[in-house]
């Protein structure tokens, strides 16, 4: 006796689907990397989770085709730069599923986002190879050597654009003299925005913790540009620029480890959107949202044990 | 149409629908079996022993409690047994039964209520009918009727629930469609006995014809019948009550409290029977429906009759069947269709063996807080009730929850809530219970220790100021020895001196 609604399989795969978008975007851009790098992590994540469920001598198949060690494995994929080297996303991903993941219990226990989780693992031990972006569209072969060390891709590469601004900023720049846009970068959040609300729309997630992610962005970056404008890039370009809509809709919405009751989801995702350009602005690196969300995701008991619905006759 | 309903419920079309909705009587049974426990309160004590010939409608069993009803026999014919037998619960419990052979004649035990005049009688002795005719809530909960319905002291509102509480239940849709002359006089008994001003009659908005017909019959302007959406748990009394009234019944209080007294249409019709003619409950109306039946209806059937009696004429299919009684959502399941009809017996389903999704872990989706009619967070019940932290369920207000399943089924990783929560709660009922053992214990050690320690200063201050007593009187004594000596010296030396005079 259960509703034709979507399982918890159908669920993950759904949202595996709505990110293609996003990430046809991101391959126009930056080429066959995308893929490359999502391939490796989906195998990583299988294989990682597979061993480690046989060493918690627990069924494996079960875990492996509700398809959530897959989507950690997508989300993390894309958002480390596509031509990073193949042990950067195995690396990555093996921390994860281990430590974001397995360690806690498998699916439903983990306090913590595994695919930020091992993005900030891997940002923190290889901030090199964590900032540097293909510049151009790449061949399958030009990818392969990229990933694989094959040969030298210095020429195809450099920071993004949120990386730069800030090093301009830093030399005594000021925002009128600086060329802000990145068209790469918009389509992207554009795609995973289409996305995230193709998942509203099937109800796979609420509206809740998206929307008041965008009003944190919104809220502190217009109040940062009304200060000055001269040091403070304007609301459009945090949300457009960056993992903002990856974040916004696929991120901080992940069920488990976010909060879980409609006036929490609110606080939660608002506190992310000002943690990001907080971090963004103020912090050592370029994007904000794996540390906005693992800062968050410490708070979520608190924020779901204070705002409980009032129940009925109460 | 109102609109003011509770959050959550969810709305599940009948799984099995009919045309036309009908109500076939059933034959008489061979044989009835009649459990002496009742749903709420005391076991009965027969008052028939075996061999006895007994008449339909005879009291065959009692309690002392005023709260219980008695039992009748439902069909004329010879006690053959009071013994164990199988009842309609979960884990196929055996519970003491008074069985009846029928005669096949039916002879039926004299009564005489208060007539078709009913308005002159009082209160007090509607009330009397009521609990001497068994008339329990038919809804499903099997409330004494009676009970309800005495010492009201102030109620403006009366409400008839003719929502069907589950989806597929056709019952209560079929009495309305069939019976509604004695439902408005039901109706308008229950306005009397509970002095309100007004009775709402509520129906769901996909039972039409109960509507008309209910409409067709209804000309007292004290009556007004509403039509609510169709949705899973607008059955429940606390959220009907809200639908219609917009009133929240506070959590841990009844209805009454608020001034509102609900019945269920069903036991309307059977208190109509019992005031006009004391007429013994000896049957009810039971929808037998499912996959495993080809001809899903409902059944007129004397109580005891066994669940086969009636699911045989609904053309089964040759599969093992998993057998269920109430409705697909809070209904029991149970092990065999040679089982009795009882006074809750509303429903029976009869399905095709399935094999059960199975269940992955909570990935807190949320999606059981949207569906919750009481504004629970099943995910976080969930999480403590699966931890045996009942502490912190109750803390999440596990005892708000009304076990509707509502969670349950849309639950994206199948995982059984409800089943849950109840075992939680009956764990917190155990730990509270076991503590309060403890305490007790504690206490009368501790009282015990007190006890003898106090015994034991008492008895030696005691012996110190006996002491301290006998010292005094000692000393007393000396003084008073020496007064003595000094009288005896005294005398002496006056006797010498008149002796020398």
């Amino acid at each position: 006796m259960h509703s034709n609604a979507l399982n918890t399989n159908q669920i993950m795969r759904q949202v595996i689907y709505a990110l293609a978008l996003g990430i046809g975007a991101a391959y126009t851009f930056f080429g066959w990397g995308v893929i490359l790098q999502i391939v490796l992590a989906v195998v990583t994540a299988i294989a990682v989770e597979s061993a480690f469920l046989s060493f918690r001598k627990l069924p494996v198949n079960p875990a492996i085709s509700d398809g959530s060690a897959a989507l950690s494995a997508v989300l993390l994929a894309i958002s480390i730069p596509s031509i990073a080297p193949w042990w950067i996303i195995v690396v990555g991903t093996a921390f994860a599923i281990i430590f974001g993941k397995q360690l806690y219990g498998g699916l439903g226990n983990n306090p913590f986002n595994p695919a930020m989780l091992g993005y900030a693992f891997l940002l923190i031990s290889y901030p090199l190879q964590m900032t540097t972006w293909a510049n151009e569209f790449l061949n399958l072969s030009q990818a392969m050597n990229a990933i694989f060390n094959l040969t030298s891709v210095d020429a195809l590469s450099g920071a993004t654009q949120l990386d730069e601004v800030k090093t301009q900023l830093a030399l005594g720049k000021v925002i009128s003299e600086l060329e802000v846009h990145s068209i790469s970068q918009a389509w992207i959040n554009a795609g995973f925005l289409l996305g995230g609300l193709y998942l509203i729309a099937r109800k796979i997630i609420t509206w809740h913790i998206p929307a008041a992610f965008i009003a944190g962005v919104v809220f502190v970056s217009s109040m940062l540009y009304l200060i000055d404008n001269q040091i403070y890039l304007p609301m459009q370009n945090h949300l457009m620029l960056g993992a903002t809509m990856l974040g916004a809709f696929f991120i901080a919405t992940d069920p488990v480890s976010a909060s879980t009751t409609p006036k929490g989801r609110l606080i939660y995702g608002f506190l992310i959107g000002v943690l990001v350009v907080v971090i963004r602005v103020f912090g050592g690196y370029p994007d904000g949202v794996a540390f906005a969300v693992l800062l968050m995701n410490i708070t979520v008991p608190l924020i779901d044990y204070y705002t409980q619905p009032k129940v009925f006759g109460k | 149409m109102l609109n003011q309903s509770f959050n959550g419920g969810i709305v599940i079309p009948n799984p099995h629908p009919v045309e036309v909705v009908e109500i076939i009587s059933a034959p008489l049974p061979d044989k009835v079996v009649l459990p002496l426990q009742q749903r709420i309160g005391d076991e009965a004590s027969p008052c028939v022993k075996v061999g006895d010939k007994v008449l339909t409608g005879q009291v065959i069993a009692k309690t002392q409690d005023h709260f219980c009803v008695p039992i009748h026999a439902s069909i004329s014919g010879k006690v053959v047994s009071i013994d164990d037998q199988t009842i309609p619960h979960k884990s196929g419990l055996k519970s003491k039964c008074i069985t009846i052979e029928s005669d096949g004649k039916d002879q039926w035990a004299e009564y005489k209520g208060c007539g078709s005049n009913f308005l002159h009688c009082d209160q007090a002795t509607m009330i009397e009918y009521i609990q001497s005719s068994g008339i329990v809530g038919l809804g499903g909960a099997g409330f004494p009727a009676h009970a309800k319905l005495e010492g009201i002291q102030d109620c403006h509102t009366l409400i008839i629930n003719g929502t069907e509480c589950e989806p597929g239940i056709m019952c209560d849709d079929a009495l309305m469609q069939h019976h509604p002359r004695e439902v408005i006089r039901g109706v308008e008994i229950l306005l009397h006995i509970c002095g309100a001003q007004r009775a709402i009659i509520a129906v769901e908005d996909d039972k039409q014809e109960a509507l008309n017909s209910l409409l067709m019959y209804c000309h007292n302007d004290r009556i007004s019948i509403e039509q609510i959406p169709t949705k899973y748990t607008s059955g429940a009394e606390k959220l009907l009550v809200k639908a219609l009234l917009d009133i929240e019944i506070p959590s841990g209080g009844f209805a009454i409290d608020t001034g509102v007294i609900c019945q269920n249409v069903a036991t309307t019709k059977a208190i109509f029977d019992a005031v006009v003619d004391n007429k013994p409950l000896v049957s009810r109306i039971v929808t037998v429906t499912g996959s495993g039946v080809e001809s899903p209806n409902n059944y007129e059937v004397r109580l005891g009759s066994s669940f086969e009696h009636i699911v045989s004429m609904s053309n089964p299919n040759t599969n093992q069947h998993a057998v269920r009684m109430g409705g697909m959502m809070m209904g029991v399941d149970v092990e065999t269709t040679d089982t009795p009809i009882c006074k809750i017996t509303n429903c029976i389903f009869v399905n095709n063996p399935e094999e059960r999704a199975s269940t992955q872990e909570c990935i807190r989706c949320g999606q059981c807080n949207q569906a919750c009619p009481v504004d629970l967070l099943p995910q976080q019940l969930y999480w403590y009730a699966k931890s045996e932290n009942t502490d912190k369920a109750m803390d999440y207000n596990l005892a708000d929850c009304i076990e509707c399943r509502c969670c349950d089924y849309v639950c994206p990783s199948h995982i059984p809530l409800a089943e849950y929560f109840s075992f939680a709660k009956a764990l917190h009922r155990k730990t509270t219970e076991d503590q309060y053992r403890t305490d007790i214990a504690r206490e009368r050690f501790e009282f015990r220790e007190y006890r003898l320690e106090r015994n034991k200063r008492e008895r030696a201050e005691m012996m110190a100021a006996k002491k301290e007593e006998l010292k005094k009187k000692m000393a007393n004594d000396k003084a008073q020895k020496d007064k003595i000596a000094a009288a005896m010296a005294r005398v002496d030396k006056t006797k010498k001196a008149s002796d020398d005079a």
